[in-house]
């Protein structure tokens, strides 16, 4: 049997963070990841911030992989604005709340996970490499056995002959398997879970530095409560990425238990907001249906020839539309000028307005739909993040913040993953990997973490931006449940013993109250009503269905299903039927039937069902992430 | 210094597939216009090159007769299986071989690869008109065993031995899988099916080290290519070229193809219509056979 010294399993951001900090402390480590490519099965809002927290030492993505991180990482935009709005109707009242994003940070910048992992991929296999190590992908891990007497873990996969290491990282995102195997925690309840559902929507570069008032590279979020939500606590986000729009939809599973709808309908509802209406506008070449009377060959060839046009429209537009490609396609010789791109891409578009009678409507083009579970870890992160010589980091350890608008998973699990990797470390300078020496040094430095403080107490001054951003807001809106609080918190010297006072309720307590239908819904609709300008709409975006949003995604088929439906008359599954993102199950005398070729592995029926990632290589292969 | 040299003779070939090949109006292929790739065959002896270094280590050397534009035939084959070395034979004296006289070039340069050859690997057989007697006479020249139709290998390096797996295709009858074990150096022309597997750890790490090398490498491919002509590589010009072929293609007839007996219907996916005639079709078809 082979040996190495340790394994990460799962190569989402953070396990490829442990294994780039295992590599610049000389250690020896081997990624396993399920999807074929790295990259291709993580999904993300997504934000990555670097912090500097008053509270302690927090390891950033740059401490991990170096400078080369800012110059060549492809980071889509720096988020400079931050502004949240209260919708209802075609009703918007918008404040800005920079300052909260800023807080405690170096940079935030809006990123697609399948291109940011596959470069960290890049970074962490090449320094692995030199110490033996690396990453392999394609593979699923399905067992670990410990070794008793040898204090060692017998690894195996469904692909792999087994292997033997003194040391686990279970990076294996919110759906551990790992967890599950070793028994390290039970699997999160509805309740202390988010789902998260997004589509990526495209727009040329250009186009959107000029709608959102941005410099290039400079970034936005926009945050949405109110109506969006359809009564459902939570909210939306629009992130501006280079030539992408990041449109989400992220809501508590309690809430969308207690009142079910279709995952894809909440982003619906962001998508026909009047103002995200017009974020994601476009010029869009619509078809006319083809004369039925011509010839079937005649027809396919003009089918063919518009599709083959349309795509070198689009490609070309992409280019014309973002200064560094249209300076490329120039120097690359490829065209004399610049306004020679523009002459053939009106020429394009004569050609298929003038022979083909495609005409070009305001709409929008979806490129991705995604879902995937968040772990809110004020409630599920684990208390002791190991077990024997497993140690869990990031999403697999049930840790992420959630506070206000916020979600911060990304650079938690960085941090967690070096803090993994230094313990690791340490155990085998010492060739101790014993419980005490490891797992609970580890225990103890993630308890440390600032991250670990923001997930149990409230942070007086991050609440002080809040309410100072929202002063302009008429107390009488806020229900009598905020009065009292609200009189507490805004005087300066009662707020410190108010927040004290709450800090020993505990988040428990408190959070019923304050992530509440109230604070989701139906104070920001009547913000929105009372304060809110109208925005009216110029279009009508025409959103696919759900069918049309399953086709486009790629699959890589396995006719072995990864799941088992365990209870198929249950309340839970019976509402999987609405609450799966891509409706994979469905009801058939009063019992749920899975199909699971278009599961996205979401995990949001893994509470009720045996739930496994596919085997490697197969399943779900995201393009953006 | 690898304790294992490995050959791979290779061909460019018309592409064959969508988009890339032309036909004439008669039918036969348009060569000026079709684009040229590395033949499929060749494809699978490279990648059987590169298991060799991936479980081995082993030095890889890739030889091709052909025009100028076959360097990007050797290019293709090295990207795949990390080459150290690449041989163009290229010479207008070549023009016209057949089998004979185009193995008598490629023993010439394999003997003139760096390191005495433990294996050399070829393709089942071109996919532009050739008879797969190539690699048969290529190891009868060089004095190699020859090792038809090999699904799978492995080296014991200590002892300079392969254990081999041919798979034997019995008409009338199920496949074989003969299993037979052979001293090197071998002639391996390595079967259409023939799929590498990687199945540890290192295996996987060395896979992926070695990929990154040989696309760094084929990037910079001149810079491992050598061209030989006929007196370069000093071979006698009676035994090459059409004066070294004894046979001559003079005609090749296209086998009249036999009536259709099935009746093809275009049907329009986006017409309900003709989707519901398609499922009822399929139902109708379903309902026809009988599944035991
Ligand atoms: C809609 C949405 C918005 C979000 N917004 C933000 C944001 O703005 N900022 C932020 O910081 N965070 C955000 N998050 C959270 C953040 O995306 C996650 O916390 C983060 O991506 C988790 O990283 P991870 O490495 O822990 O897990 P993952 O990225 O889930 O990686 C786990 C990996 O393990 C692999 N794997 C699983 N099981 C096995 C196995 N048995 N064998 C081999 N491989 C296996 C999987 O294929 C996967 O690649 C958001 C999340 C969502 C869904
Ligand atoms: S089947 Fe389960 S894991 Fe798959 S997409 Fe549906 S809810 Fe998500």
């Amino acid at each position: 049997m082979e040996k190495y010294d340790v394994a990460i399993i799962g190569g989402g951001s953070a396990g490829l963070a442990a294994l780039k900090q295992l590599s610049n402390l000389r250690k020896q480590a081997i990624l396993v990841e399920a999807g074929n490519k790295i990259g291709s099965k993580n999904v993300s809002g997504g934000i990555l911030y670097s912090k500097k927290s008053k509270k302690g030492h927090v390891h950033n993505v740059e401490d991990v992989y170096g400078d080369v991180f800012l110059r060549e990482a492809p980071l889509e935009r720096k988020i400079t604005k931050y502004i949240l709005h209260s919708t209802s109707k075609d009703k918007v009242y918008s404040i800005d709340l920079t300052a909260a994003h800023d807080y405690e940070s170096n940079f935030g910048y809006s990123v697609l996970m399948n291109k940011l992992n596959a470069w960290f991929a890049d970074q962490a296999a090449e320094s692995a490499q030199k110490f033996g190590g690396g990453i392999i992908s394609g593979v699923h891990v399905s067992e670990i056995k410990f070794d008793e007497q040898r204090n060692t873990s017998i690894v195996k996969t469904d692909e792999l002959e087994e292997f033997e290491v003194k040391a686990i990282i279970a990076a294996d995102g919110v759906n551990s398997e790992i967890a599950q195997i070793s028994d390290a925690r039970k699997k999160f309840l509805p309740s202390q879970l988010y789902q998260g559902v997004k589509v990526v929507v495209k727009i040329p570069e250009d186009v959107i530095n000029e709608r959102f008032s941005l410099k290039s590279r400079e970034g936005v979020a926009h945050l949405f409560a109110g109506d969006v939500s359809l009564n459902h606590i939570g909210g939306g986000f629009v992130y501006t990425n280079l030539d992408t729009l990041s449109v989400g939809a992220v809501y508590h599973f309690d809430s969308l238990l207690e009142n079910p709808v279709e995952p894809y309908t909440l982003v619906d509802a962001m998508l026909k907001n009047p103002m995200i209406c017009e974020f994601i506008k476009d010029d869009v070449p619509s078809r006319r249906k083809i004369d039925k009377n011509l010839p079937q060959e005649e027809q396919l060839r003009i089918r063919f020839a518009i599709t083959k046009l349309i795509k070198s429209w689009n490609e070309l537009r992409e280019s014309y539309f973002s200064k560094g490609k249209r300076d490329e396609r120039v120097k690359s010789g490829k065209y004399q000028s610049v306004e020679e791109i523009k002459e053939k891409l009106d020429s394009i578009r004569e050609q298929l307005t003038q022979k083909y009678g495609v005409i070009f409507v305001t709409d929008y083009v979806e490129a991705e739909y995604s879902a995937k579970l968040i772990p809110d870890g004020k409630r599920c992160r684990m208390s002791k993040p190991y077990h024997r010589n497993i140690l869990f980091v990031g999403d697999a350890a049930g840790r992420g913040i959630f506070v206000g608008p916020r979600i911060e998973g990304i650079n938690v699990g960085i941090d967690d993953a070096v803090r993994a990797a230094n313990s690791i470390s340490r155990a085998i300078d010492k060739n101790n990997f014993s419980s005490d020496y490891l797992g609970e040094y580890y225990s103890s430095s993630v308890e440390e973490s600032p991250y670990t403080k923001d997930m149990k107490q409230i942070d007086k001054d991050y609440l002080k931006i809040f309410l100072d951003a929202s002063k302009d807001v008429p107390k009488d809106i806020i229900s009598a449940r905020y009065s009292t609080v609200l009189k507490l918190m805004s005087s300066d010297t009662i707020r410190s013993v108010a927040i004290k006072f709450a800090n020993i309720l505990g988040y428990e307590r408190l959070l019923p109250m304050v992530e509440s239908e109230d604070t989701y819904v139906k104070v920001p609709i009547e913000i929105a009503e009372r304060l809110g300008k109208t925005v009216s709409k110029t279009y009508e975006p025409t959103i696919p269905s759900i069918a049309e949003r399953i086709a486009k995604l790629k699959f890589n088929d396995d006719s072995n299903p990864h799941i088992k439906v365990l209870k198929p008359q249950s309340e839970f599954m019976k509402k999987l039927v609405t609450l799966c993102p891509t409706k994979c199950y469905s009801l058939e005398n009063d019992n749920v039937i899975l199909q699971h070729e278009g599961c996205i592995e979401c995990g949001t029926c893994s509470q009720e069902t045996d739930w496994k990632h596919t085997r490697g290589e197969k399943g779900i292969v995201y393009q953006y992430g | 210094m690898s304790e294992l040299n490995v050959a791979v003779i290779i061909k460019l070939e018309p592409d064959f597939s969508e988009g890339s090949v032309s036909y004439n109006p008669d039918g036969t292929l348009n060569r000026a216009e079709t684009k040229n790739t590395l033949g499929p065959h060749s494809t699978i002896a490279a990648h059987a090159a590169f298991y060799a270094k991936v479980m081995y280590n082993a030095r890889i050397s890739i030889g091709t007769m052909g025009p100028p534009i076959a360097e990007s035939a050797l290019q293709m084959a090295q990207r795949l299986s990390d080459a150290e070395e690449l041989h163009l034979y290229s010479d207008r004296i070549f023009a016209g071989a057949d089998t004979l006289a185009t193995a008598e070039v490629l023993k010439t340069g394999i003997e003139k690869m760096q390191g005495k050859m433990d294996i050399v690997f070829s393709g089942h057989r071109a996919s532009d008109g050739e008879t797969g007697q190539t690699g048969p006479q290529t190891a009868w020249k060089l004095g190699f065993t020859f090792l038809g139709n090999v699904i799978d290998y492995k080296i014991d390096i200590q002892n300079r031995t392969i254990t081999a797996k041919r798979l034997v295709r019995l008409q009338g009858f199920s496949d074989v899988v003969e299993e037979i074990e052979a001293p090197l150096p071998v002639f391996i022309s390595i079967d259409p099916s023939y799929k590498p597997l990687f199945n540890t750890i290192s295996q996987r790490l060395a896979f992926g080290k070695f990929q990154k090398e040989a696309k760094i490498r084929a990037e910079n491919y001149k810079q491992y290519l050598k061209v030989f002509n006929v007196q370069q590589l000093g071979v006698d010009p009676k035994y090459v070229g059409l004066p070294g072929s004894p046979t001559i293609v003079y005609k090749v007839e296209r086998i009249p193809r036999g009536k259709a007996t099935r009746q093809a219907e275009v049907l329009d996916g986006s017409n309900p219509e003709h989707i519901r005639k398609a499922v009822s079709k399929m139902k109708e078809a379903l309902a026809a056979m009988v599944i035991k």
